[in-house]
């Protein structure tokens, strides 16, 4: 079990409101969760639960509502405010700190699986890329070939399974060395057994290399898989029963 | 579609290097060849003319800064050429050398020998290539030697396009219009008092070529009074010593040039003594009965008068400096002779370009270059809405892209530069492609518009309208500098705004497009 010293990403008091034409539509209201280091947390949610939403507010992909009230309020890594930091900052603290896999793998369609994967170096590291790119080349082999890939590495996103692409999408997410790997169902898309062995690489990362991992599901299945669920229903968070995973059904879609 | 928006940006710098390559470098032909036959500063009294002009001319030559000056007399004339037909055209009167020195006339006279071939002529079809070194000096002097007595007698140098008698061919060259068609070539015999024609295979001596340099023209002129009152018509028949061809259509086509004596003749010009007005005409009975003829009372001297002298400055020294020195030399010259010579103000003393016939001629090509330059830049301002368009699109197509970018920590500037980037390569190979294009065109401009002459029977570049008879084929590096980076840079200006549409996409709403 993670220790429960400080927490890596915390989440305080997040509320998020989409803006669909003249009508406010909350989708996280009031959420507070943390996250430790070398955790596997599981966030199980129907669909439009807001857990996506979720994922790109730890991840600094997108901001939470100000809240005027809570000065307090908002996303936290380590224990700092992202809200203090600019959009430079942000994009910097999401280059290093965190690795994003989707449900739909989003791989460059013109890239080659290996191209798909130092591509994040190179945003990383901008100009100062060529100096890097050796071992950017190295890490990223190494971590193809660790998901069986040796042979794909060619190859671009067409030409692959939805495993083999789901498998570069993780690759890509972990090519930087995150703090923290965001998952947005990662199995989703894909057949149970494809599924199964995608969860078996995440297992493996977190048990190999005690990698800090964030992953949103509605599959109790999945979520079984983790550490710790937390169960996310209409933006609120549910109070972290376990054993009330299964007791709902949840939907598929 | 990048490529699309390549061909734009191709198209649309070719386009505007050509325009401006053919149009400046039809100004740039106007400029030379308009000098050529008139030098740098141009004095003139047209009409009634200056007398004691060997003065002025005497004057103007010890300046160190004047190369050398000429006279000349001019004057409208009739000319009746060969085969029957008459025209309008201007009679130069010169002294062929001094109005080689002042206006390098003699490097305009077309018929002289020549040891190689032009390029288009394949099949040594030029009868310059048949003709004997040396042949262009009856034409510096405006002399040919009477075959009967041997004397000197005046001659004509014509334009060559005045007569109709030397016809253009692709290649440049002239040829008479009676060989046109029938495969007919003639050239010099080995004693150089006839022709030999050879058509194929065979060939006949014949006495002459029906070619104008080898004829005699009629010039009628018609003096003036200093009163305006015409006096009456002189006409001349005097054979062609040579002609010339400035490529000035205008020029070739309406100039001929003679001895300025014959004109100052014609035109009543030439020294005449003045006689009394109280002569009774009359004879007069002596004391012792006998009858003696009246002689006219000789009361003073009418000087020869030219209507124009013509300056040349020395190397270095700029037209507008020469035309100092002539203005104040001429005002010197008119104290020297007062009342007798127009005063300063009675004269005109104009720089070349500043002669109202080239003068109008060089404004209007500016006034059209930049029109034309104008029109077609605006047009190809398209260029900017194609990349823009195509861009735009771009952008929407890689929406999912871009949310893709930004969720592994691209900055909205690192995503925006990537499609300036863009444009800046599209603009750059797209700007190297169109001006090579248009190096390309404009180098082979005038095989291109005789093929489109020939394919649409249409000739786009009419001589007579546009004053010369090739097209101008240079391309000037700086205007093609500055295309290349107008293209370039029009080409960064079209992908600026969907740039910012992609730096200020929200990554969460890219991700989920589909």
């Amino acid at each position: 079990m993670p220790t429960r010293d400080s927490p890596i990403v915390e989440a305080r008091s997040v509320s998020r409101t989409y803006r669909l034409g003249r009508v406010n539509v909350p989708v996280l209201r009031d959420l507070t969760l943390s996250v430790q280091a070398g955790e596997w947390l599981a966030i199980l949610g129907a669909s439009g639960s807001g857990k996506s939403t979720l994922l790109h507010l730890l991840g600094g992909l997108d901001r939470p509502d100000r809240d005027k009230a809570n000065r307090d309020a908002g996303v936290y890594f380590h224990g700092k405010p992202l809200a203090k930091k600019s959009r430079r900052e942000l994009d910097r603290h999401r280059a290093r700190d965190f690795g994003f896999v989707f449900q739909f793998y989003h791989l460059l369609p013109e890239l080659t699986a290996l191209q798909n994967v130092t591509v994040a170096a190179m945003v990383r590291y901008g100009i100062g890329y060529p100096g890097k790119s050796r071992q950017v080349r190295e890490q990223a082999v190494d971590l193809l070939e660790c998901f069986g890939l040796a042979s794909r590495m060619g190859h671009r996103p067409a030409e692959l399974s939805g495993g083999e692409r789901q498998r570069v999408a993780i690759a890509r997410a972990l090519v930087n060395n995150p703090k923290v790997l965001l998952a947005d169902e990662p199995t989703g898309n894909l057949d149970r057994a494809t599924g199964q062995g995608i969860l078996d690489t995440i297992s493996d990362l977190h048990r190999d290399r005690k990698q800090t991992i964030v992953m949103v599901t509605h599959d109790p299945h999945v979520a079984e898989r983790a550490d710790r669920a937390l169960r996310l229903v209409d933006g609120v968070l549910g109070q972290d029963p376990e054993e009330s995973v299964p007791m709902r059904p949840v939907l598929q879609g | 579609m990048p490529l699309l928006a390549v061909l734009a940006v191709v198209l649309c710098t070719a386009m505007v290097l050509v325009v401006w390559s053919v149009m400046g470098g039809f100004l740039g032909m106007l400029l030379d060849t308009g000098r050529l036959l008139v030098g740098d500063v141009e004095i003139t009294r047209p009409v009634s003319g200056m007398p004691y002009y060997e003065d002025l001319i005497e004057r103007l030559e010890s300046d160190p800064e004047i190369l050398a000056a000429t006279a000349t007399v001019e004057g409208p004339a009739l000319l009746g050429v060969p085969d029957g037909r008459t025209l309008m055209v201007k009679v130069i009167g010169v002294d062929g050398p001094g109005y080689d020195a002042v206006t390098g006339f003699g490097d305009t006279l077309w018929w002289k020998h020549l040891d190689k071939p032009v390029k288009e002529d394949t099949n040594g079809e030029d009868l310059r290539l048949h003709l004997p070194e040396g042949f262009e000096r009856a034409g510096l002097t405006l002399t040919e030697i009477d075959p009967i007595t041997g004397d000197p007698v005046p001659a004509a140098v014509v334009g060559i396009e005045a007569s109709g008698l030397s016809v253009r061919q692709k290649g440049g060259w002239y040829q008479s219009p009676y060989w046109e068609g029938m495969g007919v070539t003639a050239r010099p015999n080995e004693n150089g008092d006839g022709w030999i024609a050879s058509a194929g295979d065979k060939q006949y001596p014949i006495g002459r070529v029906p070619h104008l340099f080898d004829d005699s023209i009629t010039l009628s002129m018609l003096p003036v009074s200093d009163r305006g009152v015409a006096i009456d018509v002189q006409a001349r028949k005097i054979p062609v010593a040579n002609e010339f061809r400035t490529e000035l259509y205008e020029v070739d086509q309406n100039i001929v040039l003679a001895p300025i004596g014959l004109v100052q003749e014609m035109l009543r010009l030439n020294r005449a003594v003045r006689v009394s007005e109280n002569f009774d005409g009359g004879t007069q009975v002596g004391a012792d009965g006998e009858e003696t003829f009246g002689e006219p009372v000789i009361i003073g001297e009418e000087p020869a008068r030219a209507t124009s002298v013509l300056v040349k400055g020395a190397a270095g020294v700029s037209d507008v400096r020469v035309k100092e020195i002539s203005e104040a030399v001429y005002a010197e010259f008119a104290k020297a002779h007062p009342l007798e010579v127009p005063p300063p103000s009675g004269v005109r003393i104009d720089r070349w370009d500043e002669r109202p016939s080239v003068a109008h001629l060089i404004g209007a090509v500016k006034t059209e270059t930049s029109l034309v330059l104008a029109l077609f830049g605006f047009i190809s301002l398209t260029a900017v809405f194609l990349v823009f368009a195509i861009f735009w699109a771009m952008v929407s197509e890689k929406t999912k892209d871009i949310g893709i970018l930004r969720s592994v920590g691209a900055s909205r500037s690192g995503v925006g530069m990537i499609f300036i980037s863009y444009g800046l390569v599209i603009g750059l190979v797209g700007a190297v492609l169109g001006v090579s294009l248009a190096f390309v065109i404009v180098h082979n401009i005038n095989p291109i518009h005789e093929w489109i002459g020939q394919v649409t029977g249409r000739y786009v570049w009419d001589p007579s309208v546009y004053y010369f008879t090739v097209i101008p084929n240079q391309v000037v590096a700086w205007q093609a500098a500055l295309i290349l980076v107008g293209g370039v840079v029009f080409s960064v200006l079209g992908s600026i705004v969907p740039a910012a549409k992609a730096a200020n996409m929200d990554p969460v709403r890219a991700l989920r497009f589909e």
